[in-house]
């Protein structure tokens, strides 16, 4: 009997390095040679990170799958990776008892896998921007989220709750020092790598409380404030400076920007 | 949405005008203000030697650490104390950053605070 599977090849654009291996049929004995020419001709043209797209494959058999270990090592030697999408449930309950699952990655989509190569091999930054309200009760919902999505690229639990710290420091100033009405939006824009996290927050200055915020950068006013058991506000900014690693403030009548750069420690 | 935090009050037995509080949930800007009117409120009515068990409280911001603060020098002024124990690693790291751990009177385990209560 021969092998039963085609194989159709896509590229990413904009992703040199990664190539879609759409198998379709089912992954017998026979299909093992089949494989092996595939990737071998994969890794010839410089692609080194291959998505498995096994959308239309109902088996793989443990001959096949051995392949697969093999070509994902020749790939991570050359700096990429082999990893399954489109698993039915059946399969991917099948890979997890041979424990495959524990040296493959496995991804829900096609999408999702070409993120993790951007992410890990890559390293491209992913950009989060929210606008939300000048209101006080906006604020944990944002802090979580930052510190759930460092959580979830690898961040540590440390990491992700300093992080969670300056978010929530940043944005309440905003609120607290910054123009107030529903209309007086707040941006937060979080550019997160495996390596830092950069968080920027801006808003519209009010007049009035430009005084107060700038106050507490002076070294002074954050020795003070410190030290201080009778003060009971102003320490925000002497936290973010004291968790992050860059933090510059721009403060002029027009708008507030507060950056902070926070590199990866865990 | 403010933050969850939920404050359980429980005598101590055999301390005098003492209380236990229990802290559960993250403490910052959205409930600052409840957690202050609470636990003031019963410093005024003269319970001026509290213990606070921070095992279940998730989080703190400058904002609750300046509360903090002001609870413990309240009480002190009375002639109490506010002792906190069970304090989870990155909240007192936050209390460290800013140089309060001097300040505020830690415990590592709850015992060890009732038993420092005079």
């Amino acid at each position: 009997m021969g092998s039963s599977v085609n194989i159709e090849i896509r590229e990413v654009p904009r992703s040199d390095g990664v190539v879609i291996l759409h198998f379709i049929g089912d992954l017998i004995s026979d299909s093992v040679k089949q494989i092996n020419e595939c990737i071998s001709g994969v890794i010839a043209k410089s692609k080194n990170y291959a998505i498995v797209d096994l959308s239309e494959s109902n088996t793989i058999s443990s001959a096949a799958l051995g392949e697969f270990m093999g070509c994902r090592k020749r790939l991570v030697e050359k700096g990429g990776d082999l990893v399954f999408t489109g698993l039915k449930l059946e399969m991917r309950t099948k890979l997890n008892l041979m424990g495959a699952t524990k040296i493959f990655r496995i991804h829900s989509d096609i999408r999702t896998a070409i993120n993790a190569y951007k992410w890990d091999i890559e390293r491209q930054p992913e950009k989060i921007h929210v606008s939300f309200p000048p209101f006080l009760k906006v604020v944990p919902p944002l802090r979580q989220l930052v510190s759930r999505i460092a959580r979830q690229k690898g961040y540590g639990n440390r990491d992700s709750f300093r992080i969670e710290t300056i978010v929530d420091e940043i944005c309440n100033n905003a609120v607290e020092h910054g123009k107030s009405g529903p209309d007086e939006m707040i941006d937060l824009i979080v550019i997160i790598d495996p390596d830092k996290i950069e968080i920027d927050v801006r808003n519209m200055s009010d007049p009035e409380k430009i005084e107060s915020l700038t106050a507490q950068l002076l070294p002074e006013n954050s020795k003070h404030h410190k030290s201080k058991p009778d003060v009971k506000r102003g320490r925000g900014l002497t936290l973010i400076k004291m968790l992050s690693d860059e933090l510059s403030v721009e403060c002029t009548e027009q708008g507030t920007s507060v950056r902070v750069k926070k590199v990866r420690e865990e | 949405m403010e933050s969850q935090i939920d404050m359980t009050f429980d005598d101590i037995r055999g301390k005098q005008n003492a209380k236990l509080i229990r802290f559960i949930g993250d403490m910052d800007a959205t409930n600052i203000e409840t957690v202050h009117e609470k636990v003031c409120n019963l410093i005024n009515e003269g319970i001026i030697s509290i213990v606070a068990d921070f095992k279940q409280l998730r989080y703190v911001n400058s904002t609750g650490l300046g509360i903090l603060l002001h609870f413990s020098k309240t009480a002190k002024e009375k002639g109490g104390c506010f002792k906190i124990a069970n304090i989870n690693e990155n909240v007192y790291e936050i209390i460290e950053i800013i140089g309060a751990t001097t300040l505020l009177e830690i415990y590592d385990d709850l015992e060890d605070a009732i038993n420092a209560l005079t």
